[in-house]
C-alpha cells in the first residue's frame, strides 16, 4: 500500500515502452526480477523488480498493479554485509590470543573466514521503493530521495525497458508543461535575475538576463518610476 | 532538448521566489486550467540560496519564518528561494510539501487524510497514489503560470519592477 507521505523525484521517460496491459510488459520485469540472496556467503547487493502482492519477485500480476490512474512499480534492493561489530569482535580476540596486531594479510584472512561463516546467517537489508507509472504522461513518480536509490532505479528501468529516465529538473519540466513556441524558444536562451543589492527602502535593481533584457539602467528607472 | 539542464536550476529557485511575491502581493489563490481553484501558504521552512559558491545557504525554521528579520534580509540581498514549506489545498483537501526549487523534487510530502468510505488497503493505495499525482501535476501548473510570465521579454519591465519592489522593501 502507498504510503500516505513521502518524497518524490519526477522522472520522463525517452523512447516507447509496451504497452502495459501486453505480456511483453510483464516479460520484461520478470526478466529483471528480484533475487534473493539471503543464503548467499559474500557481500552483495540485489536489485529487482517485485510488485506490492509478491515482495518475492516470484510473481507478477498486472492486478498488483494497477491503481487506476497508474502502475505501482516496485524496486527491491537488498544488501548483505558483514557487520563490523563481529568483525571488531572477532579481530580482538585473535589479536588476544596471537598475543600481537594482526598483519594486513592475517586480518584478510580473518574476514575472509568470518564472511564465509556469517553471511550465510546474516538477513540482508532490505528496501522496497515504490515508483508511480503513468504512461499517458510518460512520466514516473519515483518516491525516493537518495541519489544513489535514484541512479539504481534509473539503471535498472533501462536494463528492463531500454529507455533512459529523464530527471524532471526546472529545465525538463518547464520543456514538458505545453509552453508556447515563443516561450519554448526563450527558455533555451533565458538566464538569471540578478536580484537587487538593495537595502531596505532602496528601490535600486540590477538586472542581468538575456539578450532581450533591459539594460540595468533601464531596469533601475523602471523600478524608480 | 538542450543538454544543459543541470544549470536551470535558478529557474526554479526563481519560482518559488516569485510564488512568496505572488502569494504577499495578489493572495495565494491560484486558477489553474479547468477552472480549478487552488490556495496556496508559505509554512514553516524556508531555505535560501547562496548567492555565489563562496556564500552560505541560510535555513530558517518554526515559527513564520517568512515574516522573520532574517528573510527579509535575505530578500533585501536579492537572494533566491531555495526550498520552501508550502500548504497547498484544493476546496476540502489539503497537502503539505517542501519544494526543492532547484531539482523541481517534492520533499515530505503529507497527504490529506484518508477518505473515511475506502473500505480495504487497495483503495487506500489508489486514493494516496491519486493525491500523490494531484499534487505533482499541481506544482507543475503553478510553475507553467510562472514560466508563461518568466519566459516572455516582457517580464523584464513590470514583474520585474513590481518584485523587485517587493523584495527591497519587505
Amino acid at each position: 500500500m502507498f504510503r500516505c507521505s513521502g518524497s518524490v523525484a519526477t522522472y520522463f521517460f525517452a523512447g516507447s515502452m509496451p504497452d502495459v496491459k501486453a505480456e511483453s510488459f510483464l516479460d520484461a520485469l520478470r526478466a529483471k526480477r528480484f533475487r534473493s540472496i539471503e543464503h548467499s556467503a559474500s557481500e552483495e547487493t540485489s536489485v529487482g523488480w517485485v510488485t506490492a502482492g509478491d515482495p518475492s519477485g516470484d510473481s507478477f500480476e498486472l492486478e498488483d498493479m494497477d491503481l487506476d490512474l497508474g502502475y505501482h512499480l516496485r524496486m527491491r534492493v537488498d544488501k548483505k554485509t558483514l557487520p563490523a561489530v563481529w568483525m571488531g569482535i572477532y579481530r580482538s580476540a585473535a589479536e588476544k590470543s596471537a598475543g600481537r596486531k594482526l598483519s594486513l594479510q592475517e586480518k584478510r584472512d580473518l574476514k575472509q573466514d568470518l564472511m564465509s561463516k556469517l553471511l550465510p546467517k546474516t538477513l540482508p537489508s532490505v528496501r522496497l521503493i515504490d515508483a508511480l507509472y503513468t504512461p499517458s504522461r510518460k512520466q514516473i513518480l519515483l518516491f525516493a530521495s537518495a541519489s544513489g536509490v535514484q541512479e539504481q532505479f534509473c539503471k535498472l528501468f533501462f536494463t528492463t525497458f531500454g529507455s533512459n529516465l529523464i530527471a524532471g529538473d526546472p529545465y525538463n519540466l518547464a520543456a514538458r508543461l505545453g509552453l508556447g513556441r515563443e516561450q519554448s524558444a526563450y527558455l533555451e536562451q533565458v538566464s538569471p535575475v540578478t536580484w537587487p543589492q538593495a537595502k531596505r527602502g532602496s528601490r535600486q535593481v540590477d538586472i542581468a538576463d538575456s539578450p532581450q533584457s533591459m539594460s540595468q539602467e533601464t531596469a533601475t528607472e523602471a523600478a524608480e518610476a | 532538448m538542450s543538454d544543459h539542464s543541470a544549470d536551470y536550476g535558478f529557474l526554479g529557485e526563481e519560482f518559488l521566489t516569485w510564488l512568496w511575491y505572488r502569494m504577499e502581493s495578489r493572495g495565494g489563490e491560484f486558477e489553474l486550467p479547468g477552472g480549478r481553484m487552488i490556495a496556496v501558504s508559505m509554512d514553516d521552512y524556508l531555505c535560501f540560496a547562496p548567492r555565489d559558491d563562496d556564500d552560505t545557504e541560510h535555513s530558517l525554521r518554526r515559527g513564520i519564518p517568512s515574516r522573520s528579520p532574517e528573510a527579509s534580509a535575505a530578500l533585501h540581498n536579492g537572494r533566491r528561494l531555495r526550498k520552501a514549506k508550502l500548504i497547498v489545498a484544493e476546496s476540502s483537501i489539503e497537502w503539505s510539501l517542501i519544494v526543492d526549487g532547484s531539482s523541481m523534487t517534492l520533499g515530505s510530502i503529507k497527504l490529506p487524510s484518508d477518505s473515511e468510505d475506502l473500505e480495504n488497503p487497495e483503495e487506500r493505495s489508489r486514493e494516496r497514489a491519486g493525491n500523490f499525482l494531484l499534487i505533482q501535476e499541481i506544482i507543475g501548473q503553478l510553475y507553467k503560470i510562472y514560466l508563461e510570465k518568466r519566459l516572455r521579454p516582457e517580464y523584464l519591465g513590470k514583474e520585474v519592477e513590481g518584485q523587485a519592489q517587493w523584495m527591497s522593501t519587505h
